[in-house]
């Protein structure tokens, strides 16, 4: 897990520095817990009783346990492209699904590979293949995302963030 | 006798497709005195980010974003919050069906600034995928609007052959100068 020390401390990934096949490093959260996931449930007040109500998920639903919330899964992605981003990057855009189920016990990997880079308007982009792997290698959110990170003598990135009208569909 | 259409039969009606493009009203997503630091501290201690940007306010106004911010998405899940002083959304789901699966009875599509609900007999609600698209995080005391609208509505064939649909939204968060903050689109699976 990152601390919030890192956090305050985080030095600037430049678009520069990071190549086609570069692995940002992971951020690990887990084993998860049913404690995990009412918190979760509470916080955001959702009342889905597969994500907290066990004999309600699994005798009623069918299901092998209470599962993780795909909510939170979509809280927990942009968290880290954040942190990879910080303090003067933005993680401009992510594109996910939700596939192999979390449930209490598993150990989440977040992850990130830059596939691609390019230069638009004087920004740094860089998209990557994401995900979310489970401690037995089973992928539970696949996805694609966008960052946008500053060049060395470069301008700065705008924030708000206004992206270049190329790249707006 | 029930009305719904038998399994095989395709669940991609005239009036489901008639849905497409149907927006909501821009409603207020926070309450009246907006992003609020208590709030912030549960949401983002349910998502285990201690990030000093979200809670140490001298920090936060050294850095590039000059105050005190919240997550990424923090703007999307506000508005789910049940306003002080509404009938209790839980208590009426399971008083009309106890065996409520404590969301499709609860979130019942009414609210203001709810989209109307997809007229299908597909009840069973799996979330299928989302799009995020920044463009600011929220901060302090910050009022944020949302606006959304059913972006696209597809119809698939399990292996089975019964039908479903994946019903995709996407919805705008502005804040109280009209400013963008973030674009969600949202797919669920109707079975």
């Amino acid at each position: 897990m990152t601390t919030a020390q890192e956090l305050r401390d985080k030095k600037q990934t430049y678009w520069d520095d990071v190549a086609v096949g570069h692995q940002f490093p992971p951020l690990v959260i887990g084993p998860m817990t049913p404690t995990h996931l009412f918190r979760w449930s509470a916080a955001i007040e959702n009342w889905h009783r597969i994500h907290y109500d066990q004999s309600f998920a699994i005798y009623h639903e069918g299901l092998p346990n209470i599962l993780g919330q795909g909510s939170w899964k979509q809280s927990i992605l942009p968290r880290y492209l954040k942190d990879l981003c910080l303090p003067d990057g933005w993680p401009w855009k992510v594109t996910f699904q939700h596939r192999a189920m979390i449930v209490p016990g598993d150990t989440i990997t977040v992850w990130a590979t830059v596939t691609k880079k390019y230069e638009e308007e004087g920004l740094g982009f860089l998209e990557c293949d994401v995900g979310m792997r489970l401690q037995y290698d089973a992928e539970s959110c696949p996805g694609r995302a966008t960052l946008v990170l500053p060049i060395k003598g470069g301008k700065p990135i705008p924030y708000p963030f206004v992206p270049p009208k190329k790249l707006v569909s | 006798m029930s009305n719904a259409p038998a399994s095989t039969e395709s669940a991609l009606t005239p009036a489901v497709k008639a849905m497409v493009g149907v927006s909501a009203e821009k409603v207020e997503a926070s309450f009246e005195w907006g992003i609020e630091r208590e709030g912030l501290r549960i949401f983002t201690q349910a998502i285990m980010d201690p990030d000093p940007r979200y809670w140490d306010e001298a920090f936060a106004k050294s850095t590039k974003f000059g105050a005190i911010i919240t997550p990424p998405i923090y703007c999307t899940y506000i508005g789910r919050r049940q306003r002080p002083g509404a009938e209790d959304p839980v208590t009426r789901a399971f008083k009309e069906n106890p065996n409520s699966d404590g969301i499709g009875g609860v979130r019942t599509g009414e609210g203001k600034g709810s989209l109307p609900l997809v007229p299908t007999h597909l009840l069973r609600i799996l979330n299928a995928g989302n799009e995020i698209e920044l463009r600011q995080y929220p901060k302090i005391g910050d009022r944020i609007y949302s606006q959304a609208k059913y972006a696209d509505i597809k119809e698939r064939v399990q292996k089975d052959g019964s039908r479903m649909l994946v019903v995709t939204t996407e919805t705008l968060y502005t804040n109280q100068n009209g400013e963008l903050l973030c674009i969600l689109r949202a797919s669920q699976i109707r079975r």
